[in-house]
Protein backbone atom coordinates (compact mmCIF):
# COMPACT_ATOMS: atom_id res chain seq x y z
CA UNK A 1 0.00 0.00 0.00
CA UNK A 2 1.39 3.49 -0.83
CA UNK A 3 1.99 6.13 1.54
CA UNK A 4 -1.47 8.51 0.40
CA UNK A 5 -2.68 11.90 1.14
CA UNK A 6 -4.97 14.00 -0.04
CA UNK A 7 -4.74 17.92 1.35
CA UNK A 8 -6.68 21.35 0.95
CA UNK A 9 -4.92 24.16 -0.34
CA UNK A 10 -7.67 26.59 -1.46
CA UNK A 11 -11.33 25.69 -0.66
CA UNK A 12 -13.30 29.10 -1.75
CA UNK A 13 -15.00 29.73 -4.73
CA UNK A 14 -15.10 32.63 -7.07
CA UNK A 15 -12.74 35.19 -5.44
CA UNK A 16 -9.82 35.03 -2.48
CA UNK A 17 -11.35 35.98 0.94
CA UNK A 18 -8.34 36.36 3.73
CA UNK A 19 -10.52 38.25 5.68
CA UNK A 20 -9.65 37.51 9.72
CA UNK A 21 -14.03 36.31 9.80
CA UNK A 22 -12.92 33.35 7.67
CA UNK A 23 -9.98 32.02 7.88
CA UNK A 24 -11.10 29.58 10.68
CA UNK A 25 -12.19 27.72 6.77
CA UNK A 26 -9.49 29.12 5.07
CA UNK A 27 -9.51 32.13 2.22
CA UNK A 28 -7.89 30.96 -0.88
CA UNK A 29 -9.17 29.45 -3.67
CA UNK A 30 -9.75 25.58 -5.23
CA UNK A 31 -6.00 23.91 -4.91
CA UNK A 32 -6.27 20.31 -3.68
CA UNK A 33 -2.99 18.11 -3.69
CA UNK A 34 -2.86 14.36 -3.60
CA UNK A 35 0.56 12.92 -2.89
CA UNK A 36 1.12 9.31 -3.13
CA UNK A 37 4.72 8.00 -2.09
CA UNK A 38 6.38 10.70 -4.45
CA UNK A 39 3.43 11.16 -7.04
CA UNK A 40 2.24 14.47 -6.84
CA UNK A 41 -1.39 15.33 -8.58
CA UNK A 42 -3.16 19.27 -7.92
CA UNK A 43 -6.27 19.35 -8.81
CA UNK A 44 -7.06 23.09 -10.15
CA UNK A 45 -4.46 26.45 -9.05
CA UNK A 46 -6.37 28.97 -7.57
CA UNK A 47 -4.68 30.95 -4.87
CA UNK A 48 -3.76 27.76 -2.69
CA UNK A 49 -1.36 26.82 -5.17
CA UNK A 50 1.06 29.41 -4.01
CA UNK A 51 1.32 28.52 -0.65
CA UNK A 52 2.03 24.62 -2.09
CA UNK A 53 4.41 26.11 -4.29
CA UNK A 54 6.18 27.40 -1.63
CA UNK A 55 6.37 24.70 0.56
CA UNK A 56 7.79 22.46 -2.19
CA UNK A 57 10.22 24.66 -3.04
CA UNK A 58 11.90 23.25 0.56
CA UNK A 59 11.93 19.33 -0.51
CA UNK A 60 13.96 17.84 -2.81
CA UNK A 61 12.18 14.61 -3.66
CA UNK A 62 10.10 15.67 -5.96
CA UNK A 63 10.69 17.67 -9.30
CA UNK A 64 7.56 16.16 -10.92
CA UNK A 65 4.04 17.83 -11.07
CA UNK A 66 0.96 16.84 -13.04
CA UNK A 67 -1.84 19.84 -12.15
CA UNK A 68 -5.36 18.63 -13.74
CA UNK A 69 -8.14 21.76 -14.13
CA UNK A 70 -11.52 22.01 -14.25
CA UNK A 71 -11.80 25.10 -16.39
CA UNK A 72 -10.22 28.19 -16.96
CA UNK A 73 -11.81 30.66 -14.76
CA UNK A 74 -9.90 32.28 -12.81
CA UNK A 75 -10.51 31.29 -9.04
CA UNK A 76 -9.17 28.03 -11.11
CA UNK A 77 -5.77 29.31 -12.35
CA UNK A 78 -5.06 32.22 -10.70
CA UNK A 79 -2.47 31.12 -8.39
CA UNK A 80 -0.22 29.82 -11.38
CA UNK A 81 1.86 33.10 -12.20
CA UNK A 82 2.57 32.75 -8.46
CA UNK A 83 3.69 28.99 -8.47
CA UNK A 84 7.37 29.17 -7.95
CA UNK A 85 8.39 25.91 -9.13
CA UNK A 86 7.38 26.73 -12.54
CA UNK A 87 10.03 29.33 -12.47
CA UNK A 88 12.57 27.10 -11.63
CA UNK A 89 14.75 24.64 -14.33
CA UNK A 90 14.64 21.10 -12.72
CA UNK A 91 11.01 21.20 -12.24
CA UNK A 92 8.65 19.40 -14.58
CA UNK A 93 5.11 19.94 -14.94
CA UNK A 94 2.53 18.29 -17.11
CA UNK A 95 -0.87 20.10 -17.26
CA UNK A 96 -4.27 18.90 -18.41
CA UNK A 97 -7.79 20.77 -18.72
CA UNK A 98 -10.58 20.98 -21.28
CA UNK A 99 -9.76 21.99 -24.43
CA UNK A 100 -9.34 20.82 -28.46
CA UNK A 101 -5.27 19.81 -27.68
CA UNK A 102 -2.42 20.42 -26.03
CA UNK A 103 -2.48 23.73 -28.36
CA UNK A 104 -6.10 25.52 -26.66
CA UNK A 105 -5.17 23.99 -22.94
CA UNK A 106 -1.26 26.33 -23.36
CA UNK A 107 -3.58 29.41 -24.83
CA UNK A 108 -6.09 28.97 -22.06
CA UNK A 109 -3.65 29.09 -19.06
CA UNK A 110 -0.87 31.58 -20.91
CA UNK A 111 -3.93 33.85 -21.55
CA UNK A 112 -3.78 35.18 -18.14
CA UNK A 113 -0.01 36.17 -18.13
CA UNK A 114 -0.25 38.68 -20.62
CA UNK A 115 0.23 42.62 -20.50
CA UNK A 116 -1.03 44.88 -19.33
CA UNK A 117 -2.66 42.19 -16.60
CA UNK A 118 0.67 40.95 -16.07
CA UNK A 119 4.33 41.98 -15.95
CA UNK A 120 5.93 38.25 -17.43
CA UNK A 121 4.33 35.44 -19.41
CA UNK A 122 4.76 31.75 -19.47
CA UNK A 123 7.37 32.21 -21.85
CA UNK A 124 9.29 32.89 -18.38
CA UNK A 125 8.90 29.63 -16.85
CA UNK A 126 11.87 27.63 -16.68
CA UNK A 127 10.30 24.33 -15.72
CA UNK A 128 9.80 22.00 -18.67
CA UNK A 129 6.17 22.51 -19.65
CA UNK A 130 3.70 19.82 -21.09
CA UNK A 131 0.36 20.70 -21.83
CA UNK A 132 -1.57 17.10 -22.98
CA UNK A 133 -3.65 15.62 -25.44
CA UNK A 134 -6.60 14.42 -24.13
CA UNK A 135 -7.04 10.81 -23.86
CA UNK A 136 -10.23 8.97 -23.45
CA UNK A 137 -9.42 6.16 -21.31
CA UNK A 138 -7.72 8.47 -18.90
CA UNK A 139 -4.16 9.19 -17.49
CA UNK A 140 -1.63 8.09 -14.71
CA UNK A 141 0.01 9.98 -12.15
CA UNK A 142 2.33 6.99 -10.97
CA UNK A 143 -0.86 4.88 -9.08
CA UNK A 144 -3.07 7.59 -9.78
CA UNK A 145 -5.59 6.65 -12.19
CA UNK A 146 -7.24 9.91 -13.25
CA UNK A 147 -10.45 10.06 -15.52
CA UNK A 148 -12.61 13.11 -16.38
CA UNK A 149 -16.04 13.62 -16.99
CA UNK A 150 -18.19 16.74 -18.40
CA UNK A 151 -19.93 18.71 -15.95
CA UNK A 152 -22.64 21.46 -15.30
CA UNK A 153 -21.41 24.86 -15.29
CA UNK A 154 -20.23 27.67 -17.78
CA UNK A 155 -17.84 26.59 -20.38
CA UNK A 156 -16.00 23.29 -21.04
CA UNK A 157 -15.49 22.48 -17.03
CA UNK A 158 -14.35 18.50 -16.22
CA UNK A 159 -15.28 16.88 -13.41
CA UNK A 160 -12.05 13.95 -12.55
CA UNK A 161 -12.17 10.66 -10.68
CA UNK A 162 -8.83 9.44 -9.27
CA UNK A 163 -8.28 6.07 -7.79
CA UNK A 164 -5.74 5.36 -5.63
CA UNK A 165 -5.30 2.36 -2.91
CA UNK A 166 -8.60 0.91 -3.53
CA UNK A 167 -10.16 4.21 -2.96
CA UNK A 168 -12.29 6.15 -5.62
CA UNK A 169 -11.98 10.26 -5.35
CA UNK A 170 -14.47 12.64 -7.40
CA UNK A 171 -13.40 16.22 -7.54
CA UNK A 172 -16.25 18.34 -9.02
CA UNK A 173 -15.31 21.93 -7.46
CA UNK A 174 -17.66 23.52 -9.90
CA UNK A 175 -21.08 21.35 -10.86
CA UNK A 176 -24.69 22.89 -10.45
CA UNK A 177 -26.29 19.74 -9.65
CA UNK A 178 -29.60 19.38 -10.23
CA UNK A 179 -30.28 22.19 -12.56
CA UNK A 180 -32.81 20.43 -15.06
CA UNK A 181 -34.96 19.27 -12.45
CA UNK A 182 -35.17 22.68 -10.76
CA UNK A 183 -35.34 24.48 -13.93
CA UNK A 184 -38.43 22.17 -14.89
CA UNK A 185 -40.01 23.44 -11.27
CA UNK A 186 -39.78 27.02 -12.80
CA UNK A 187 -41.62 26.51 -16.12
CA UNK A 188 -43.77 23.43 -15.51
CA UNK A 189 -47.11 25.43 -16.64
CA UNK A 190 -45.56 25.53 -20.13
CA UNK A 191 -45.94 22.08 -20.89
CA UNK A 192 -48.49 19.76 -21.65
CA UNK A 193 -49.01 16.14 -20.48
CA UNK A 194 -47.09 14.56 -23.45
CA UNK A 195 -44.31 16.95 -23.28
CA UNK A 196 -44.26 16.37 -19.29
CA UNK A 197 -44.14 12.77 -19.70
CA UNK A 198 -40.73 13.36 -21.96
CA UNK A 199 -39.44 15.76 -19.11
CA UNK A 200 -39.43 13.44 -15.73
CA UNK A 201 -37.64 10.92 -18.51
CA UNK A 202 -35.00 13.84 -19.28
CA UNK A 203 -34.76 14.55 -15.63
CA UNK A 204 -34.59 10.59 -14.48
CA UNK A 205 -31.62 10.15 -17.15
CA UNK A 206 -30.00 13.85 -16.41
CA UNK A 207 -29.81 12.48 -12.51
CA UNK A 208 -28.60 9.16 -13.67
CA UNK A 209 -25.55 10.38 -15.89
CA UNK A 210 -24.77 13.00 -12.51
CA UNK A 211 -25.10 9.81 -10.21
CA UNK A 212 -22.57 7.76 -12.87
CA UNK A 213 -19.47 10.48 -12.29
CA UNK A 214 -20.03 9.98 -8.16
CA UNK A 215 -21.65 6.66 -7.72
CA UNK A 216 -19.86 4.84 -4.75
CA UNK A 217 -17.34 7.09 -4.19
CA UNK A 218 -14.87 7.20 -1.06
CA UNK A 219 -14.31 10.26 -0.90
CA UNK A 220 -16.42 12.89 -3.06
CA UNK A 221 -14.86 16.86 -3.28
CA UNK A 222 -18.06 18.96 -4.60
CA UNK A 223 -19.31 22.27 -5.30
CA UNK A 224 -21.74 23.52 -2.77
CA UNK A 225 -21.13 27.18 -2.88
CA UNK A 226 -24.74 28.40 -1.72
CA UNK A 227 -27.03 28.25 0.81
CA UNK A 228 -30.72 27.48 -0.34
CA UNK A 229 -31.91 31.50 0.03
CA UNK A 230 -28.80 32.27 -1.93
CA UNK A 231 -29.44 29.75 -4.55
CA UNK A 232 -33.11 30.54 -5.59
CA UNK A 233 -31.46 34.02 -6.31
CA UNK A 234 -28.09 32.65 -8.14
CA UNK A 235 -29.81 29.53 -10.33
CA UNK A 236 -28.13 29.39 -13.56
CA UNK A 237 -24.85 30.36 -12.65
CA UNK A 238 -23.00 27.42 -12.56
CA UNK A 239 -22.79 26.28 -8.75
CA UNK A 240 -24.77 23.86 -6.21
CA UNK A 241 -26.68 24.48 -3.04
CA UNK A 242 -25.41 22.58 -0.20
CA UNK A 243 -28.58 20.64 0.18
CA UNK A 244 -28.24 19.40 -3.22
CA UNK A 245 -24.70 18.44 -3.25
CA UNK A 246 -25.78 16.19 -0.35
CA UNK A 247 -28.91 14.69 -1.87
CA UNK A 248 -26.67 14.22 -5.03
CA UNK A 249 -24.02 12.38 -2.58
CA UNK A 250 -26.30 9.87 -0.62
CA UNK A 251 -28.31 9.29 -3.83
CA UNK A 252 -24.79 7.67 -5.78
CA UNK A 253 -23.91 6.13 -2.53
CA UNK A 254 -20.87 8.40 -1.57
CA UNK A 255 -19.49 7.79 1.40
CA UNK A 256 -18.01 10.68 3.00
CA UNK A 257 -18.34 14.04 1.03
CA UNK A 258 -16.77 16.99 1.53
CA UNK A 259 -18.81 20.49 0.99
CA UNK A 260 -15.93 22.55 -1.26
CA UNK A 261 -16.02 25.77 -3.28
CA UNK A 262 -17.22 28.20 -0.47
CA UNK A 263 -18.88 31.05 -1.22
CA UNK A 264 -16.28 33.56 -0.26
CA UNK A 265 -19.12 36.02 1.96
CA UNK A 266 -19.28 33.10 4.28
CA UNK A 267 -17.69 33.82 7.20
CA UNK A 268 -16.61 31.05 9.96
CA UNK A 269 -19.92 31.47 11.57
CA UNK A 270 -21.80 30.86 8.51
CA UNK A 271 -20.15 27.83 7.78
CA UNK A 272 -20.69 26.39 10.90
CA UNK A 273 -24.74 26.66 10.36
CA UNK A 274 -24.02 25.23 7.11
CA UNK A 275 -22.20 22.27 8.96
CA UNK A 276 -25.05 21.90 11.46
CA UNK A 277 -27.68 21.89 8.68
CA UNK A 278 -25.82 19.33 6.73
CA UNK A 279 -25.72 17.20 9.37
CA UNK A 280 -29.64 17.57 10.54
CA UNK A 281 -30.13 16.95 6.67
CA UNK A 282 -28.43 13.84 7.00
CA UNK A 283 -30.21 12.62 9.84
CA UNK A 284 -33.71 13.09 9.04
CA UNK A 285 -32.44 10.58 6.02
CA UNK A 286 -31.22 7.99 8.05
CA UNK A 287 -27.85 8.20 5.61
CA UNK A 288 -24.57 6.88 6.46
CA UNK A 289 -23.19 9.69 4.58
CA UNK A 290 -20.14 11.89 6.37
CA UNK A 291 -20.59 15.21 5.68
CA UNK A 292 -17.48 17.24 6.51
CA UNK A 293 -16.58 20.77 5.51
CA UNK A 294 -13.52 21.33 3.05
CA UNK A 295 -10.84 23.48 5.22
CA UNK A 296 -7.62 24.75 4.17
CA UNK A 297 -4.95 22.40 5.69
CA UNK A 298 -7.27 19.82 6.00
CA UNK A 299 -5.45 16.83 5.68
CA UNK A 300 -7.19 13.17 4.44
CA UNK A 301 -4.96 9.58 4.73
CA UNK A 302 -6.18 7.54 1.92
CA UNK B 1 -33.44 11.87 -59.18
CA UNK B 2 -32.43 11.62 -55.35
CA UNK B 3 -34.89 12.50 -52.55
CA UNK B 4 -35.02 16.41 -52.42
CA UNK B 5 -36.55 16.04 -48.70
CA UNK B 6 -34.26 18.17 -46.27
CA UNK B 7 -31.69 16.32 -43.86
CA UNK B 8 -31.81 17.34 -40.17
CA UNK B 9 -28.89 15.56 -38.11
CA UNK B 10 -29.67 15.16 -33.92
CA UNK B 11 -26.49 14.68 -31.99
CA UNK B 12 -27.64 13.64 -28.31
CA UNK B 13 -27.16 10.55 -26.12
CA UNK B 14 -30.38 11.18 -24.25
CA UNK B 15 -33.38 8.80 -25.32
CA UNK B 16 -36.29 10.88 -24.40
CA UNK B 17 -34.53 14.03 -26.04
CA UNK B 18 -34.56 11.35 -29.62
CA UNK B 19 -38.20 10.34 -28.59
CA UNK B 20 -38.90 14.45 -28.90
CA UNK B 21 -36.51 15.14 -31.75
CA UNK B 22 -38.99 12.44 -33.51
CA UNK B 23 -41.97 13.28 -31.98
CA UNK B 24 -41.70 17.07 -32.74
CA UNK B 25 -41.15 16.25 -36.53
CA UNK B 26 -43.08 13.13 -36.99
CA UNK B 27 -45.34 15.38 -39.31
CA UNK B 28 -42.47 16.71 -41.58
CA UNK B 29 -41.22 15.78 -44.93
CA UNK B 30 -37.40 15.36 -43.52
CA UNK B 31 -35.16 12.69 -43.17
CA UNK B 32 -34.07 12.80 -39.58
CA UNK B 33 -31.31 10.82 -38.34
CA UNK B 34 -30.06 10.66 -34.53
CA UNK B 35 -26.81 9.95 -33.47
CA UNK B 36 -25.52 9.01 -29.38
CA UNK B 37 -22.31 10.84 -29.84
CA UNK B 38 -19.82 12.61 -31.40
CA UNK B 39 -17.74 9.86 -32.45
CA UNK B 40 -20.56 8.36 -33.79
CA UNK B 41 -21.86 11.34 -35.65
CA UNK B 42 -17.85 12.15 -36.90
CA UNK B 43 -17.91 9.48 -40.18
CA UNK B 44 -21.44 10.96 -40.93
CA UNK B 45 -20.67 14.61 -40.96
CA UNK B 46 -17.17 14.23 -42.91
CA UNK B 47 -18.99 12.43 -46.18
CA UNK B 48 -22.66 14.54 -45.58
CA UNK B 49 -23.65 17.63 -45.52
CA UNK B 50 -27.22 18.03 -43.72
CA UNK B 51 -29.53 21.13 -44.13
CA UNK B 52 -29.81 20.99 -39.99
CA UNK B 53 -27.72 19.63 -37.11
CA UNK B 54 -29.13 19.82 -33.76
CA UNK B 55 -26.62 19.32 -31.20
CA UNK B 56 -26.57 18.90 -27.32
CA UNK B 57 -23.60 20.40 -25.15
CA UNK B 58 -22.94 17.71 -23.54
CA UNK B 59 -21.98 14.50 -24.92
CA UNK B 60 -20.68 11.34 -23.65
CA UNK B 61 -17.37 11.69 -25.13
CA UNK B 62 -16.72 15.41 -26.60
CA UNK B 63 -18.69 18.07 -25.92
CA UNK B 64 -21.71 19.56 -28.54
CA UNK B 65 -19.72 22.82 -28.90
CA UNK B 66 -16.19 21.42 -29.62
CA UNK B 67 -17.70 18.92 -32.26
CA UNK B 68 -18.94 22.19 -33.99
CA UNK B 69 -15.54 23.86 -33.96
CA UNK B 70 -14.12 20.28 -35.50
CA UNK B 71 -17.00 20.64 -37.99
CA UNK B 72 -16.54 24.02 -38.98
CA UNK B 73 -13.09 23.17 -39.47
CA UNK B 74 -14.43 20.89 -42.89
CA UNK B 75 -14.29 22.85 -46.08
CA UNK B 76 -18.13 21.48 -46.48
CA UNK B 77 -19.34 22.52 -42.86
CA UNK B 78 -18.34 26.47 -42.86
CA UNK B 79 -21.93 27.24 -43.02
CA UNK B 80 -23.45 24.39 -42.30
CA UNK B 81 -26.83 25.43 -39.97
CA UNK B 82 -26.70 24.13 -36.54
CA UNK B 83 -28.86 24.48 -33.56
CA UNK B 84 -27.47 24.06 -29.80
CA UNK B 85 -30.31 22.31 -27.48
CA UNK B 86 -28.90 21.97 -23.71
CA UNK B 87 -29.20 21.03 -20.42
CA UNK B 88 -26.62 23.51 -19.55
CA UNK B 89 -27.65 27.24 -20.19
CA UNK B 90 -24.81 29.76 -19.75
CA UNK B 91 -23.69 32.95 -21.34
CA UNK B 92 -20.50 32.01 -21.60
CA UNK B 93 -21.83 28.74 -23.60
CA UNK B 94 -24.52 30.64 -25.61
CA UNK B 95 -21.04 33.38 -26.67
CA UNK B 96 -19.20 30.60 -27.87
CA UNK B 97 -22.15 28.91 -29.69
CA UNK B 98 -22.76 32.47 -31.26
CA UNK B 99 -18.79 32.47 -32.15
CA UNK B 100 -19.47 29.16 -34.23
CA UNK B 101 -22.23 30.32 -36.11
CA UNK B 102 -25.36 28.88 -33.93
CA UNK B 103 -28.28 30.04 -35.23
CA UNK B 104 -30.65 29.49 -32.23
CA UNK B 105 -29.64 28.43 -28.27
CA UNK B 106 -32.55 26.53 -27.17
CA UNK B 107 -32.17 25.24 -23.40
CA UNK B 108 -34.11 22.09 -22.19
CA UNK B 109 -36.57 21.39 -21.59
CA UNK B 110 -38.69 22.16 -24.79
CA UNK B 111 -41.70 22.20 -25.88
CA UNK B 112 -42.21 19.88 -28.99
CA UNK B 113 -43.50 22.65 -31.19
CA UNK B 114 -40.18 24.12 -30.23
CA UNK B 115 -38.56 22.00 -32.10
CA UNK B 116 -41.11 21.60 -34.65
CA UNK B 117 -40.75 25.50 -35.66
CA UNK B 118 -36.84 25.57 -35.46
CA UNK B 119 -36.84 22.42 -38.31
CA UNK B 120 -39.43 24.43 -40.34
CA UNK B 121 -37.59 27.65 -40.44
CA UNK B 122 -34.16 26.33 -41.00
CA UNK B 123 -34.67 23.45 -43.26
CA UNK B 124 -38.69 25.01 -45.14
CA UNK B 125 -39.93 21.70 -44.66
CA UNK B 126 -43.39 20.50 -45.75
CA UNK B 127 -45.96 18.27 -44.17
CA UNK B 128 -46.19 14.73 -45.00
CA UNK B 129 -48.57 14.77 -47.73
CA UNK B 130 -50.35 11.99 -45.09
CA UNK B 131 -50.45 14.85 -42.61
CA UNK B 132 -52.09 17.55 -44.80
Amino acid sequence: MSNAQLRFWGVRGSYAAPFSSHLGVGGNTSCVEIRVDDHLLICDAGTGIIPLGNKLMQQDQIREIFVILTHYHWDHVCGLPFFVPAFMPDWKIDFFGPGDGPELIEEHISAQMQAPYFPVGTETWLAETNYLEPQSDGFQCGPMKISFSNVHHPGITFGYKIEVNGKTIVYASDNECKFIEKSIKRRTDEFTEEEHELIEEMVHEEHQSELNLFKDADILIHDAQYTPDDYEKKHGWGHSCYVDAIDTAIDANVKELYLFHHDPNYDDVAMEAIQKHSNEIIKEKGSSLVCHIAKEGMTIDL
Amino acid sequence: MGSTRPTVIGVDNSPSMKKLLERSTKDLDIDLTVFTSAEEAWPYLQANTPNLIIVSILLPDKNGLSLLRDLRQLPAHRETQAIIVSSKDYAQDRMVAKDLGVLEFIPKPMSLQTITDVVVKYTHASLKSDSK
